[in-house]
């Protein structure tokens, strides 16, 4: 018989939160700040500037292993292992602030028709909320993050001014712009979580260009610099190298807490009255159907049958527009220059429903420009490529080239999904997460007809050739709908304040609960609905029915 | 040379196979003048660890070999080995001061930004307003 855990540190915490990015560290901050005793467990480690590469002249090389997006070329011990043979296989980070230590830190709320997909095109389901139950955290929550944009865009509901103006369009978006002027398309500058002037806890953008594998400026917006500080003054307590196993039931039928995996491997037990997921869509699925229970058999929550389903990531296409003039465009920021939502919508003309949202980045430095460009000329041979002609690369490409970047809306199909690995595991023994997962006609015509229209308009900003990725093959880091909520137990895993039909006292934040996809980056959406759920918390627990 | 990550006798390998892959041509040094083999794979490698053993590997199995013929064979039949050759080849000849100032890079450098108050974009950005039906309403 296995022996109890040991406890955590012995209290029994208000509110336990496992993870720490976005969705935790904002509802951290939040009930913290509200007097509620916060405890967060996160299996990864802080992530220090000074431990970026961002600012040495190797900064490209971080790409390849340390501060690589893939868990499973990064291979840190926190990492778990992502299996399986999927089309598209996801990215995250896990260390304190989760996936927005290497995110680009683009901030782009959901349209609002992604919240009533299933009324307007007759596909996948209405989301139980809408655009306006998000309006003000969404205003918030770009305050907390120090977001530098320009609101008025025709194409979104009416929105709060973001606290900073949007950082310079740069020559990459000035000649994109250009052309999407050319054509009538519509485009606008780009709202980054990056300071556009000195914010909050943010400096103001050096355009170093190494968002993704860090800021050592401390220019973007990430949950160590925007979140935690204020939610551990508050009293919160945030534990690293806590690798959660399992959310335990008590009789009732109510969460325990969590059982974790300490540092040394020493399982412990922490005791709380409510237990928020925040693991993302990946890790929080996985969680669930760890928990395993006579009561719940196929996995805590899991009544429905739909915990790890309906997994969604946004299928992703580049296009580099090479341009005869110089650019110099391996200078940042790497957010979104500027973005275009011409193609987010649905279209009766065209043999796909919903649509793709762009954005222009700019293009890097040499060893990705000569990377990217044999990738797209692979089909000439060793010849065209390396020996003498290996400089071509450099010269045509390097610092004359930006890439707009295609972001597919994916529609949920219960196939694609999160299932345990029955055989790998992770370096605590747990069972692995695999990914099925399989591209949809839907998001196959969508990319290939966005494809298309992205070279038009690379060729209308001047581009004298163009490089084009159709499908990355792993993700942008955007995984979503594996817990989604509803307000039908027998469709939903949570309800539409994210609390677990199945489990009383249980919250899914991440974004799992997502109905939809949309086509925006769901930072924004995740945050601001952590924040909307956590307030709710608040409530709940002034209530006198709910446990304290 | 001196030891390290790599022998002196990989280190002999890697200068004729990095010249195989980045030969002199169009104003531009060859890999191993810029010193690929010495400071910069070394530099390259405490980076990205994780290529330093296949890196070795292979540079001991070119042995006698001709440089080409090993670097198109790896290319051609074993693309994860040539990815790992490649790599460390680029980043290490990308590291070189002399090879950055040819290209005109200087590097992912601080360069603050000046926000103005009137973007010259203003002007196309009213267009796109004017044109735009409005966004589309949600039930």
């Amino acid at each position: 018989m296995p022996a109890a855990p040991a406890a955590g540190d012995g209290s029994v915490a208000d509110v336990l939160i496992v993870g720490s990015g976005a969705a935790g560290s904002v509802a951290a901050a939040r009930l913290a700040g509200a007097g509620c005793r916060v405890v967060c467990l996160e299996q990864g480690d802080w992530a220090h500037t000074a431990d970026y590469m961002s600012a040495t002249p190797e900064a490209e090389l971080a790409w390849v292993q340390r501060w690589n997006p893939d868990p499973n070329v990064r291979r840190d011990p926190a990492d778990y292992p992502l299996t399986g043979d999927a089309d598209i296989r996801p990215v995250m980070y896990n260390g304190v602030g989760g996936g927005l230590v290497q995110w680009a830190a683009m901030w782009q709320p959901l349209l609002a028709s992604d919240f009533r997909v299933r009324s307007l095109d007759g596909v996948a389901d209405d989301w139980p909320i809408g655009w306006t139950d998000l309006a003000a955290p969404y205003a918030a929550v770009a305050h907390d993050m120090s977001v530098s944009g320009l609101a008025g865009d025709p194409a979104l509901p009416d929105m709060e001014a973001y606290p900073n103006p949007p950082a310079p369009i740069g020559k990459i978006g000035e000649v994109a712009a250009r052309g999407m002027d050319r054509l009538g398309w519509h485009w606008w500058p780009g709202a980054n979580a990056i300071a556009s002037r000195r914010h909050g806890a943010l400096q103001a953008c050096q355009r170093r260009g190494t968002c993704m594998t860090g800021c050592p400026e401390n220019a973007k917006a990430t949950p160590s610099l925007t979140h935690w500080p204020a939610a551990l003054a508050a009293g919160a307590r945030l534990e690293t190298g806590a690798r959660v196993a399992e959310i335990p039931l008590d009789e009732r039928g109510r969460a325990v807490g969590a059982v974790y995996l300490d540092r040394e491997g020493v399982e412990r037990l922490q005791r709380a009255r409510v237990v928020i997921l925040a693991a993302n869509a990946v890790g929080s699925a996985r969680l669930l159907l760890l928990s395993t229970s006579a009561r719940s058999p196929d996995g805590l929550a899991n009544s429905s049958g739909l915990v790890g389903r309906r997994l969604m990531q946004h299928p992703y296409l580049t296009v580099t527009a090479v341009c005869e003039e110089r650019l110099d465009s391996w200078e940042g920021p790497w957010g979104q220059s500027i973005y275009s939502l011409e193609f987010a919508e649905t279209r009766p003309d065209r043999d796909f429903v919903r649509g793709a949202k762009w954005m222009v980045m700019p293009h890097g430095g040499p060893l990705f420009a000569v990377s990217e460009f044999h990738d797209a000329h692979h089909q000439e041979g060793f010849d065209a490529l390396w020996g003498e002609n290996f400089h071509r690369a450099a010269a045509e490409v390097f610092g004359h080239a930006f890439t707009w970047g295609v972001q597919a809306e994916d529609l949920p199909e219960e196939h694609n999904r999160v299932v345990l690995d029955p055989e790998v595991c992770d370096s605590s023994g747990l069972p692995a997460a695999r990914i099925e997962y399989r591209l949809s006609e839907n998001s196959r015509r969508m990319l290939d007809c966005n494809g298309e229209r992205a070279v038009e308009a690379a060729e209308a900003a001047g581009a004298t050739s163009t490089l084009v990725r159709r499908l990355w093959p792993t993700g942008v880091g955007h995984v979503l709908g594996t817990t989604r909520m509803g307000d039908d137990p027998a469709t939903s895993v949570v309800d539409r304040w994210c609390r677990a039909h199945d489990v009383a006292n249980l919250y899914v934040i991440d974004g799992g609960v997502f109905v939809t996809a949309g086509s925006a980056n769901p930072t924004a959406t995740i945050m601001a609905n952590a924040r909307r759920v956590a307030d709710h918390v608040l409530r709940r627990r002034a209530a006198p029915e709910v446990p304290r | 040379m001196s030891e390290g990550r790599l022998t002196r006798s990989q280190r002999a390998a890697l200068a004729r196979l990095a010249d195989a892959l980045i030969a002199e041509g169009h104003g531009m040094p060859a890999a191993s003048t810029v010193g690929v083999p010495g400071e910069l794979i070394d530099r390259c490698l405490e980076a990205a660890p994780v290529l330093a053993a296949p890196l070795g590997a292979l540079l001991d199995e070119l042995a006698g070999d001709a440089p080409d013929t090993f670097a198109r064979r790896l290319a051609a039949d074993r693309p994860d080995d040539f990815a790992v050759l490649s790599t460390a080849v680029v980043g290490a000849y990308y590291l070189s001061p002399e090879v950055r100032h040819l290209i005109g890079y200087p590097g992912q450098q601080p360069n603050p930004l000046s926000v103005a108050a009137e973007p010259d974009y203003l002007e196309m950005l009213e267009r796109v307003c004017e044109r735009h039906p409005g966004y589309r309403e949600a039930p």
